[in-house]
């Protein structure tokens, strides 16, 4: 029977040069793909307590099941790796083409191994694999590395690079992907510390499914799901559709919970300058979609910098609103694009880059920081482009942010790491935890620091569940935690889970793949992936001491509508300690053996 | 019947659906190298389309060019006879439009699928419609 998968993953050995084909075995095939896929061969071949920047580490890029398919909303590819940002394991994912094109490469995904000895970018046509000098593109920013890759190997490619910040080992470099972004947790350092600057797909095999008459009704119904939401007035992503993530600033800002000042105020009264109908009413708007979505939440806006010449940006999407907007106290919608394209060129996550920005600021304004040249002022624009520069230049005080906001909060020391809004050296998301209790539990909890991609945030903001109790929540959370890691196993868009029933996850695997497994199986495979998680975690050092929040989230939100919301000590560790027993965990978050029993994860017992 | 397709720029989001549904109602497959309508990316200007235009290309200069006579128009619909191709690749120079690919050493082309595209009834902003819808 034909599946939609390859059971097939590209190896490649940068320091030999070399590339084999890897046959996946039953053991990694049983957790699907995607998240799953890269967790277990990470788990499995690396010691969790490696330098994230040492050619020990892997760089495991993976496609799902559903990738390459008619399935909509499924054109993310995942990257698994030890992070050098929080040194936890991370996933992290990006939109747009690459994945369908690795797809049709056919295989499941790319392992790099090693590291080279000189830069080089990789053309992978189906399975062969070329190495390429990079020399041109060194110190290029990531369009132009993509754009001399298509100049070179043809048009008809998808590719994925890194920028200065990624070549010089900046704690939150991501790797871009024709303007889309793998943002969090610093992926693009990896691939730096492996000299690799850019990869290049081009595949030529079709991408079947085991059941061609039923996958095609699952897509059929879903597609008719998707242009039902999407021709509502107020579902969410039907305004995504319209104008963008940068839909939800009003809303978010009209609750108090709009993260302003580095986090002091939940209200930004320049908020409707910035926020996506602000962009589609003031400047060309075009919509364009990733691979196969007919949600298309990307828009490109094309506008003068002040410089003025004419530029175009796709974006800002909606966190990067609050991290080079609304926490940096910058209300110019001309100046947030710019400060987005420093971050694209560079190739820097937007959110940890603005949040260790907004930190800096605060900290210059008590004369604790400062940069020659620079006032360093929140709603400055010379401070805000230039710092982010400096930062991706690894120049003056970039490099001492340069290595995350909590490693350069513990070198500044006294009590800067009170207001430094991370979570294990990663920057918050544009959510706060004061305001949405759940949120707080699913940053503090998450395995990659400070994530907003597992967190009740439209239960929480919609009023579904009340924001401001922590009651239920631990529940709650791990089943969003568990949810989310099942569906990332096919790389599902976020959004699509918005406005689809979880029971067409599985029914797609089983159409797709011709595997059967239950809605309960599902869930439970991801239940399985957070606990590996966590085993790596816990193996790398980390444990309860870590799972906290910045000590500015024990102290009342400032600003209209905040209604001065808090979290008190001590009802944040009730919170947590409730978690840890929902997860099977004992007091200090480790998993007892009895839990792993259970859950089928005999063979780590030895992580305990 | 008007045989063609009715272009909206502005709206095509280059999601790809309808390589996506083409390439399904041709080989069974999502195989975008198969696809007889491509999408080209340009940001931030618009997209190129390369598909057939019928009716509204003016000569139809494939079915002069092509050696063998392969080619012909049939109610409006050009199509490529494969088991007459010798595969010169005549008419891919020929097309204005880019829409004639090769596979195996045979051409192939949109052929409308007889009057009903499929990838016209994927297209989920409109910005690609038949040539009669209005």
């Amino acid at each position: 029977m034909s599946s939609s998968m390859f059971d097939t993953i590209l190896r490649i050995n940068l320091k030999e040069e070399t590339a084999k084909e890897w046959t996946v075995p039953g053991n990694v095939r049983e957790y699907i793909g995607g998240i799953g896929y890269g967790t277990k061969i990470l788990i499995d071949e690396v010691d969790p307590g490696i330098d994230p920047l040492s050619p020990e580490n892997l760089c495991i890029i993976t496609v799902g099941p559903l990738t390459g398919t008619s399935a909509p909303m499924h054109p993310q590819t995942c990257i698994v790796t030890k992070s050098p940002l929080t040194g936890t394991i991370l996933n992290c994912y990006s939109g747009g083409f690459l994945g369908a094109e690795i797809k049709f490469c056919g295989i499941d995904g790319v392992i790099l191994e090693s590291a080279g000895d000189q830069w080089k970018l990789l053309l992978i046509e189906d399975r062969k694999v070329t190495f390429v000098p990079a020399e041109p593109v060194m110190g290029k920013g990531t369009a132009e590395t993509e754009a001399y890759m298509r100049s070179n190997f043809g048009e008809d490619i998808r590719t994925m690079s890194i920028g200065r910040a990624g070549e010089k080992s900046v704690a939150m470099a991501g790797v871009f992907s024709e303007t889309r972004t793998f943002g969090r947790g610093g992926a693009g350092a990896v691939l730096g510390s492996k000299k690799i600057k850019g990869i290049a797909f081009r595949g030529t095999k079709g991408v079947d499914v085991a059941d061609r008459s039923l996958f095609s009704q699952i897509v059929s119904r879903n597609m008719e799901g998707i242009k039902e939401a999407c021709s509502q007035e107020y579902n969410l992503v039907g305004m995504f559709s319209r104008v963008g993530t940068g839909a939800g600033v009003g809303l978010i800002n009209s609750k108090g919970a709009l993260a302003t000042r580095n986090h002091t105020y939940g209200n930004f009264d320049k908020g409707s300058n910035i926020d996506g109908y602000a962009y589609a009413k003031n400047f060309y708007t075009r919509r364009i979609a990733c691979y196969g979505c007919p949600v298309h939440c990307g828009m490109i806006h094309t506008f003068k910098k002040q410089n003025g010449t004419e530029s175009w940006l796709r974006g800002p999407e909606y966190e990067t609103m609050f991290s080079l907007g609304s926490d940096l106290c910058n209300g110019d919608p001309v100046i947030l694009a710019e400060a987005n394209q420093i971050c694209e060129e560079y190739g820097m996550d937007t959110l940890t880059t603005g949040v260790t920005a907004a930190w800096a600021f605060e900290m210059a304004g008590k004369g604790l920081l400062k940069e020659p040249g620079l006032k360093l002022e929140f709603g400055d624009a010379d401070s805000i482009l230039g710092l982010l520069r400096k930062i991706g230049e690894r120049e003056g005080i970039g490099g001492l942010l340069a290595l995350g906001p909590k490693r350069a909060a513990e070198a500044l020391g006294g009590d800067s790491i009170n207001t430094a809004m991370q979570i294990k050296n990663s920057g918050f998301a544009a959510w706060m935890p004061r305001r949405m209790k759940g949120v707080a539990l699913a940053f503090a909890t998450s395995n990659r620091g400070a994530c907003h991609k597992r967190a009740p945030i439209g239960a929480e903001i919609m009023g579904h569940i009340d924001m401001d109790t922590t009651e239920g929540k631990p529940l709650v959370v791990k089943g969003i935690q568990d949810a989310v890691n099942a569906i990332f196993t096919l790389i599902t868009c976020r959004f699509h889970e918005f406005i689809t029933e979880h029971s067409v996850y599985p029914e797609y695997v089983t159409a797709a793949t011709g595997r059967e497994i239950s809605p309960d199986e599902f869930i439970r495979i991801g239940e399985k992936i957070w606990n590996l998680e966590r085993l790596f975690n816990i193996k790398a050092g980390f444990g309860r001491k870590d799972d906290i929040l910045p000590e500015r989230c024990f102290h009342p939100v400032l600003g209209e509508n905040s209604e001065n919301a808090v979290m008190e000590h001590q009802q944040f560790e009730d919170m947590l300690t409730e978690y840890y027993t929902v997860r099977g965990w004992n007091s200090e978050g480790v998993p007892t053996k009895e839990t792993l029993d259970g859950l089928g994860l005999e063979e780590y017992i030895q992580y305990l | 019947m008007a045989v063609g397709f009715i272009f909206d720029f502005e709206n095509c989001t280059e999601c790809e659906r309808c390589m996506i549904a083409c390439s399904l109602a041709k080989t069974g497959k999502v195989l975008l190298a198969e696809s007889r309508i491509r999408i080209s990316r340009s940001w931030p200007k618009l997209p190129v389309i390369s598909v057939c235009r019928f009716d509204s290309c003016e000569n139809q200069p494939c079915i002069d060019v092509c050696p063998v006579s392969a080619i012909s128009n049939e109610d409006g619909i050009v199509r490529i006879d494969k088991d007459v191709c010798i595969g010169c690749e005549a008419c891919v120079s020929a097309c204005p439009y880019g829409a004639i690919g090769m596979k195996d050493d045979i051409a192939f082309k949109c052929d409308f699928c007889g009057g009903d595209p499929a990838c016209v009834k994927e297209c989920v902003t409109g910005a690609l419609k038949k040539g009669d819808d209005e």
